[in-house]
């Protein structure tokens, strides 16, 4: 009995023992610790979509054969997200090009007029300053911020534009110059500003075919 | 516990002796020493969450901001509502933030500040003058103008941890006047001097709710409360009691009274929105008033610190007559302890609840649905629910109520025309014309989620829709214009499996030869089918693809009536295009990512990529425009004013099993379906159902000017559509139409007949 009572003491120590240095092994031990592992889909607010995404197979296409009319079923594919820049990424373009394109075109300086919305001065002034800053992802939220106010101000793609284009992203560039020309068919210097850009920026992509075409197109409205 | 009892009764039975005492003495020892490694186990944890991260916070996603500027058209209604569902309060004057005025101009709005994601923005006072829903001027009291103001976005939604925590982090100057007085008077009224536990506490607190006759005070102090809300769980009823004591009294020892009262007052449990756990006083002020903590009144202050007792018997908005007694019992207390004066009490227990009245839950279920599919692909899960993100979104909180309200209002009336259509669902998508972004999205008829999103992860056949790409498909080619005459006679296709189809118009009938524009506006099926083979059913499917649908679709000639599975974000990601002069842009709604303290993680780019010639976008517009004007699209013309110009097509499948309308105004494109869930036949054609839910909607958001960019290379004529030669205008019937210059028609001076 007695000896049965000491055992089970020792049980007791070398329970509390544990205890002790479970706590001090592991810091998370314990109820009082929340899980952290935990998945974002558990809320009344966010319902659990009853097809999981990750299970989709976006390029599948299913066929129904219905004939006379086959119906063919696009698949809902996961919503595919822009591409993210957390930092642009791509290389920047080399100074000689700058040069070169500075020495083309007036990027971005006078010849465009101004909006005559103030606000869109004001912001693309303001996305100038953080340029020069050298904070040029704040720089792109602000001109996206004026074309969202200005959505038809061709200069705010212009600026959009030049900005791609100094970051080396030509590709963007270029087809922000293209749409930038859909919203000035009478405005000379915006189509020659525009022209100018993407044969800068065809030539940045090596597309020499594509930028004597773009230089022919800006010379009409010189 | 079971070993004290057990060893309690063994001494009973050896009734004395030395042995007995021996035994006792190392029985105390053993427990003294358990004692103290509990102790120091209990210490280690107090500290541990006390200092490491001590809550995971939910991602919170705003939508977009309200910007204000010269020349901003808004909608009928639309300031006041964004004002009040930002918690902003309607006083005679306007003198702090998160306060409004009428004035003779407009509006005086004291905005609150905001740290966006590229930057912050201060909250000032600003007169802005509104003249015909335009806002004309924006004027700061000095007289200075103002070009732009961005009001702060709406919190619209969290990622929430398993557990469903939520809550705000404050600080304790983020506290308003009263709060700290009211909150000890209440809860502990000695908090600063005593250590932790108050054993005079309990007597005090004893004795005050004998003198009131009710429970008004507590006797556990805050410091015990924190202990039992933070470090220990219900299910631990016994060691709960027993070191609760000892780990206040820890707390106290290791930390200043300020810094576990910041925790108490960010940590304690005020209130439940479906699973959602309110906790803290920050989320607990947004919660119940629509404003930020630093703004409530002491009538407001009096009720969340009195809900403590009892967050669901109390809970004001189910029980407002217990809270308003719980709200003046507190603001009695605080009169007795001479912190307000008894006037200040009487004019504060007058005073109502002042809830908010903007709904708490759930209200942009399917938005949801598409930021966390697109934040996933970006982070982890567990980012998400615990790093206290900032997700900046697209999200137009008046845009998604127009969409909500029509897409309600509209299925009530067509199961009322109609009798009750069985299981009819509704999905609505709306972005924004020039950037792509998705401004709201309806994933169920009665804007609640029955469990799936229709707007996102279901597809049903397109019908009509896809007859715009033909059409853009051909004009591409340079062989054809809208007054290229196509035969609308019956046709006849093989199919792959040998069998022969033979589609036909909806009103069974042939129109004989008729312009590609007609062809459009009325949806012949034979026309368009004709007009799809002559172009090659591959270069539609290539065009459809350069608009966004990248899978792979089988070249069968049935595609072409739109025998084509989509979601409806799918059917506007192919109209947006349409709508971006030929240019896709991928529909978007996440603009950027940061961390709590402002540091900007993601940021998403405008993109566009030409998917078509502005010229043939061009014409293609046009003749949508024609199909809203006077095709199967006019009943738009019902919600719209004539002169507001829309671009839009029909769409409606064998045996009407799918209602759709897509289109696109000045800044709007959308796209709606309706269909049975069942998907069996309804009454509805594309006009005759998806029409309406569209038509209110644009009725109901901001009118902006469709702004026509004609290309260069083309020409308006005035055409006689049968011959397509032009004719004077003097002559009835004829049509003006954009045409290639280069492909000029003949002039012709008679009226042709």
């Amino acid at each position: 009995m007695y000896k049965n009572k000491i055992t089970s003491f020792k049980y007791f120590s070398l329970i509390s023992l544990v205890i002790f240095l479970g706590g001090c092994a592991a810091p998370g031990y314990g109820p009082i610790v929340e899980d952290l592992s935990v998945q974002a889909r558990a809320s009344e607010r966010l319902p659990a979509s009853p097809n999981n995404v990750s299970t989709k197979t976006p390029n599948n296409t299913k066929v129904i054969s219905q004939p006379p009319v086959p119906v063919v079923t696009v698949k809902p594919k996961p919503y595919v997200a822009p591409k993210a820049a957390v930092t642009i990424t791509a290389q920047p373009i080399s100074n000689q090009v700058v040069t070169q394109l500075a020495a083309q075109v007036a990027i971005p300086e006078s010849p465009l007029p101004a909006s005559d919305q103030a606000v869109v001065e004001q912001l693309l002034t303001e996305a100038d300053q953080l340029k020069a800053q050298g904070k040029v992802t704040q720089a792109v939220i602000q001109l996206q911020r004026a074309q969202r106010i200005a959505p038809r101000e061709p200069k705010v793609y212009a600026r959009l534009a030049a900005l791609q284009l100094s970051l080396g992203e030509a590709s963007r560039a270029e087809q922000l110059a293209l749409k930038g020309l859909t919203l000035v068919p009478n405005k000379k210097s915006y189509q020659y500003y525009f022209w100018k850009l993407i044969g800068a920026s065809r030539s940045h992509l090596g597309n020499s075919q594509g930028e004597a075409e773009a230089m022919g197109q800006a010379a009409k409205y010189k | 516990m079971t070993k004290q009892r057990s060893s309690n009764k063994a001494r009973s039975k050896t009734s004395v002796g030395w042995i007995s005492w021996l035994w006792l003495f190392k029985f105390a020892t053993v427990l003294l020493v358990v004692g103290v490694v509990v102790l120091v186990y209990l210490d280690a944890q107090i500290r541990h969450r006390f200092e490491g991260h001590r809550w995971s916070l939910p991602a919170k996603v705003y939508s977009r901001p309200l910007e204000l500027f010269k020349g901003q058209h808004l909608a009928t209604g639309q300031l006041d509502y964004e004002l009040t569902q930002l918690g902003y309060r309607w006083v005679k004057h306007a003198k702090a933030p998160g306060q409004v005025q009428k004035t003779n101009k407009g509006l005086a709005i004291y905005s609150r500040g905001f740290r966006f994601a590229d930057g912050d923005e201060q909250g000032f006072l600003v007169e802005v003058s509104l003249q015909k829903n335009t806002i004309t001027d924006l004027r700061q009291p000095s007289g200075e103008s103002k070009a732009l103001l961005r009001l702060e976005p709406q919190l619209v939604g969290g990622i929430y941890p398993a557990h469903n925590e939520d809550r705000d982090l404050i600080q304790l100057n983020d506290l308003p006047n009263g709060f700290i007085e009211t909150l000890l008077a209440v809860e502990d009224r000695n908090y600063y001097s005593h250590y932790g536990v108050s054993p005079w506490g309990i007597v005090r607190a004893m004795w005050a709710n004998i003198r009131a006759g009710a429970v008004v005070q507590g006797g556990s102090t805050l410091t015990q409360q924190l202990v039992k809300n933070f470090y220990l769980t219900d299910r631990q009823t016994i060691w709960r009691k027993l070191i609760e004591a000892p780990m206040a009294l820890l707390l106290n020892i290791h930390y200043s009274k300020d810094e576990v009262l910041e925790v108490y007052l960010n940590e304690v449990f005020v209130g439940q929105a479906g699973k959602r756990a309110i906790h803290g006083f920050g989320l607990a002020s947004r919660f119940y008033f629509g404003q930020p903590l630093n703004e409530l009144k002491l009538h407001q202050v009096a009720l969340l610190v009195g809900l403590v007792k009892g967050p669901s018997y109390y809970n004001p908005q189910r029980h407002p007559k217990r809270a308003t007694k719980r709200r003046n019992l507190v603001l009695s207390v605080l009169a007795q302890q001479g912190v307000i004066s008894d006037d200040q009490k009487r004019q504060y227990q007058g005073l109502p609840l002042d809830l908010t009245e903007a709904r708490q839950v759930s209200r942009y279920p399917a938005y949801m649905d598409v930021v966390r599919q697109q934040l996933q692909q970006h982070y982890q899960a567990s980012a998400l629910s615990s790093h206290g993100l900032r997700i900046f979104t697209s999200l137009d909180p008046w845009v998604q109520r127009q969409a909500d309200t029509a897409m309600a209002e509209q299925v009530k009336k067509l199961n009322q025309r109609h009798g009750k259509i069985d299981g009819l669902q509704g999905a609505l998508v709306v972005s924004h014309r020039d950037s792509g972004e998705l401004l709201a999205l309806v994933g169920d008829y009665n804007g609640g989620y029955a469990g799936h999103n229709w707007a996102l992860d279901r597809s049903r056949q397109v019908g009509s829709l896809l007859k715009p790409v033909i059409h853009l498909a051909a004009l591409e080619t340079g062989r054809f214009s809208p007054v290229t005459v196509i035969d609308d006679g019956p046709i006849s296709l093989p199919q792959p499996d040998g069998s022969l189809w033979q589609p036909q118009n909806y009103d069974r009938k042939s129109h004989g030869k008729v312009p590609m524009y007609e062809a459009l506006a009325k949806s012949y099926n034979q026309a368009n089918v004709r007009l799809g083979m002559r172009v090659g059913v591959d270069k539609v499917l290539q065009q459809l693809s350069r608009m966004g649908v990248e899978q792979s679709i089988p070249e069968y000639p049935s595609v072409l009536l739109g025998a084509v599975e989509m979601s409806p974000l799918q059917v506007n990601q192919v109209y947006q295009t349409i709508a971006g002069n030929g240019f896709y842009s991928p529909l978007s709604l996440v603009r950027q990512v940061t961390e709590a303290n402002g540091r900007l993680l993601s940021h998403f780019p405008f993109a566009v990529r030409q998917a078509a010639s502005n010229d043939s976008t061009y014409l293609l517009q046009h003749e949508m425009r024609m199909v809203a004007n006077h095709g199967t699209a006019r009943g738009v013309y019902r919600y719209l004013p004539k002169q507001q110009q829309v671009a839009a097509k029909t769409g409606t499948t064998n045996d009407q099993r799918d209602s759709w309308f897509a289109g696109f105004s000045g800044q709007h494109v959308a796209t709606v379906w309706l269909g049975r869930e069942d998907a069996k036949p309804t009454p509805l054609t594309g006009a005759g159902g998806a029409l309406h839910v569209w038509g209110q909607l644009m009725q109901n958001l901001a009118y902006t000017a469709y702004e026509d960019i004609k290309p260069q290379s083309l020409e308006y004529y005035y055409l006689n559509v049968t011959t397509g030669e032009t004719m004077p205008k003097s002559c009835p019937n004829g049509v003006w139409l954009p045409i290639p210059k280069t492909s000029a028609p003949s002039f012709n001076t008679t009226c042709g007949y």
